[in-house]
């Protein structure tokens, strides 16, 4: 599903380059649902944002589902976003004046889809994280975890093949946590999702089928788990 | 593409913002439709004023000014007899000799206003057929008849000028006979008398000018050829309406002060208004992330904020026009030769609807840009 070959990701600030990523070699399989662990300011994120064709590497190359979004245009990638990946934050970032449908709802209205064939997969998909009789309500009226379901339930609407969570249980409390985990496990097993998962929770890795640090932009360890 | 009621509700996400933003527009707008009805209304008195079947005989070199013209008392006369094409009306030529004269006047009440004063005789009905009594008589020897708008211009309460009240000119005293309307033209703010008192009044012998009204405007000529053969006469020959239209051009000056004044304070606002919309766009900087990492365009996102602004800025130009309407409407503006009407006109509620429109795209423009330009990593961090 991913193959990252030798992908580099510098930044120039002011005269020096920072470097968060070099040389990185990453390969997950389709359906797999994979952690990412590593300290901060190790390019967790920065590697995130290039399996979700949020940003571009500076060189390398980057195939996911057989096309390399490598050299995708801002355009191109923004297109391909909408198609492909569903993007989980650690602090939702549901949008506030909308409801929990009309957040879910955002990611169809870029597909051509009609108006009931909008609300059926919208409302599957609160469904699914288990939120239908939250709908009308907006994020300010939702708890941290609810709200982190539907965002959730957002990133899945559109039926992409990757979802990408950065840290999702990172502002939450243990309960919320194991919810939003047992779905994301659910999602993979169920749907055959291939989930890449930032965390810094050990707790949170041993929910994903495979483990990965990362060190000062290179990973370092492997340890699956079963 | 997001939905239009995104846009609206994120309007009333900051209410003092949204009122700043409608707030902004409306005084633009407004001043915009302030100054296109101001000077709609001068061009429209000046245009209304003059008759292009009128022709005015003037002193040569007086063009500018008939007030400084001096002709012959005895013009009238011989140019009646000499120029063909001179209306007829039930046998009565329609021609009359005019002194147009400027000067103060003092109400009964101790009130005191410039006035213009227009010496006539009763044929000036005949060739000003705009002019109407509206009451009371045509003025005899020592009276006068006031435009309705005369006090406006003079800038004295309205009821000073009522019929049977006196007035001074200089020093002597006059009875108001009558009133009349001369609608939109700018003798309804002038005071009219009979030719002979405004002689003696301004102390001379000679009149200011000749005004003939031709059967078409196209015996303006028989008037241009009697000006050019009696040299003796040392006369020109003017339509009406083009010594208007050059009054006209004498104002521009003014027009475009009044247009640049609206310019600057507009300008003003609309850098304010530009800060508003940043700081209102720029506090949901990582939304706008969001919806691109969704997979929204950028375009998208930018005609929803388009939108946003957009409609704030159609609400502040209903807010002015409404303004507009209840305020200036009606309204009489007196300058140096008259006094006008300025009316919000479809014209002008078409011009405030531009702006309004214009504002709310092109205003949003800078901001948005501003908004969607940073990398979308770091917008999302934000
Ligand atoms: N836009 C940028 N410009 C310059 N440097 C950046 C930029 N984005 C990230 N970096 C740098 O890249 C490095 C990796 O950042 P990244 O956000 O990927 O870390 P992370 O592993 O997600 O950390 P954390 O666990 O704190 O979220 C950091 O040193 C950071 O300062
Ligand atoms: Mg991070």
């Amino acid at each position: 599903m991913i193959t990252c070959k030798s992908i580099s990701k510098s930044y120039t600030k002011g005269t020096n380059i920072v470097t968060p990523l070099e040389n990185l070699d990453l390969e997950v399989g389709r359906g797999e649902f994979l952690a990412l662990m590593g300290p901060s300011g190790s390019g967790k994120t920065t590697l995130l944002n290039l399996i979700s064709g949020i940003d571009s590497p500076s060189s390398g190359s980057l195939i996911i589902d057989g096309e390399n979004i490598a050299s995708f245009s801002r355009k191109q990638l923004t297109a391909w976003r909408a198609r492909k990946v569903g993007y989980i934050f650690q602090l939702y970032h549901l949008i506030p004046v909308l409801t929990a449908f009309e957040n879910v709802e955002l990611p169809l209205l870029i597909t051509s889809m009609s108006k009931a064939e909008r609300r059926q997969k919208a409302e599957e998909a609160l469904e699914i994280v288990g939120l239908q009789d939250r709908s009308h309500h907006t994020p300010s009226e939702l708890s941290g975890g609810q709200e982190q379901r539907v965002a959730i339930a957002r990133a899945l609407v559109a039926d992409p093949a990757l979802l990408v969570a950065d840290e999702p249980t990172g502002d939450l409390d243990r309960e919320s946590a194991t919810m939003i985990l047992e779905l994301l496990q659910k999602l993979s097993r169920e749907r055959g999702k291939t989930i890449v998962m930032v965390t810094h929770d050990a707790r949170a890795a041993a929910a994903a089928d495979r483990t990965l640090h990362l060190e000062k932009g290179k990973l370092l360890e492997n340890e699956p788990h079963l | 593409m997001l939905p239009l009621s995104y846009a609206l509700r994120n309007l009333f996400r900051d209410k003092s913002r949204l009122l700043q933003t409608v707030g902004g527009s409306a005084l633009v707008v407004m001043l915009v439709m302030a100054a296109a009805a101001l000077n709609g209304g001068m061009k429209q008195v000046l245009a209304a004023s003059g008759s292009s079947r009128n022709a005015i005989l003037l002193g040569a070199g007086s063009e500018e000014s008939i007030q400084r013209s001096e002709v012959s008392a005895q013009l009238s006369g011989i140019a009646e007899a000499t120029i063909r094409g001179v209306s007829k009306v039930m046998g009565r030529p329609a021609a009359t000799a005019e002194i147009h004269y400027m000067s103060a006047l003092h109400t009964a009440d101790g009130e005191k206003g410039q006035a213009l004063f227009r010496g006539v005789t009763p044929s000036a009905l005949l060739v000003h057929p705009e002019v109407r009594l509206i009451d009371g008589t045509f003025p005899q020897a020592g009276e006068v008849m006031v435009g309705k708008l005369a006090w406006r211009k003079l800038g004295i309460a309205e009821d000073a000028l009522m019929i049977g009240k006196k007035v001074l000119l200089d020093k002597s005293e006059m009875t108001i006979s009558g009133v009349f309307a001369a609608p939109g033209t700018v003798m309804e703010s002038e005071i009219w008398a009979v030719i002979g008192d405004l002689r003696m009044l301004a102390q001379r012998e000679t009149v200011s000018c000749v005004v003939l009204r031709m059967d078409h405007p196209k015996y303006f000529s028989d008037a241009e050829l009697f000006a050019q053969q009696r040299l003796d006469l040392e006369l020109t020959a003017m339509r009406e309406s083009d010594y208007y239209a050059a009054l006209g051009d004498f104002y521009k000056p003014i027009r475009i002060m009044t247009w640049l004044t609206a310019g600057l304070v507009a300008a003003g606002a609309i850098f304010g208004g530009f800060n508003t919309l940043y700081a209102a766009f720029a506090s949901r900087i990582r939304e706008l992330a969001t919806l691109q990492a969704i997979g929204f365009g950028r375009f998208a996102i930018f005609f929803s904020l388009m939108q946003e602004s957009l409609v704030a800025c159609l609400a502040g130009t209903l807010l002015a026009s409404a303004l507009a309407l209840w305020l200036l409407d009606g309204m009489t503006i007196p300058f140096s030769i008259g006094a006008f009407t300025i009316g919000i006109t479809p014209g002008v509620a078409v011009i405030g609807l531009v702006t309004g429109i214009l504002l709310g795209i092109l205003g949003s423009i800078p901001p948005a840009i501003r908004c969607l330009m940073p990398a979308l990593p770091k917008a999302l961090r934000s």
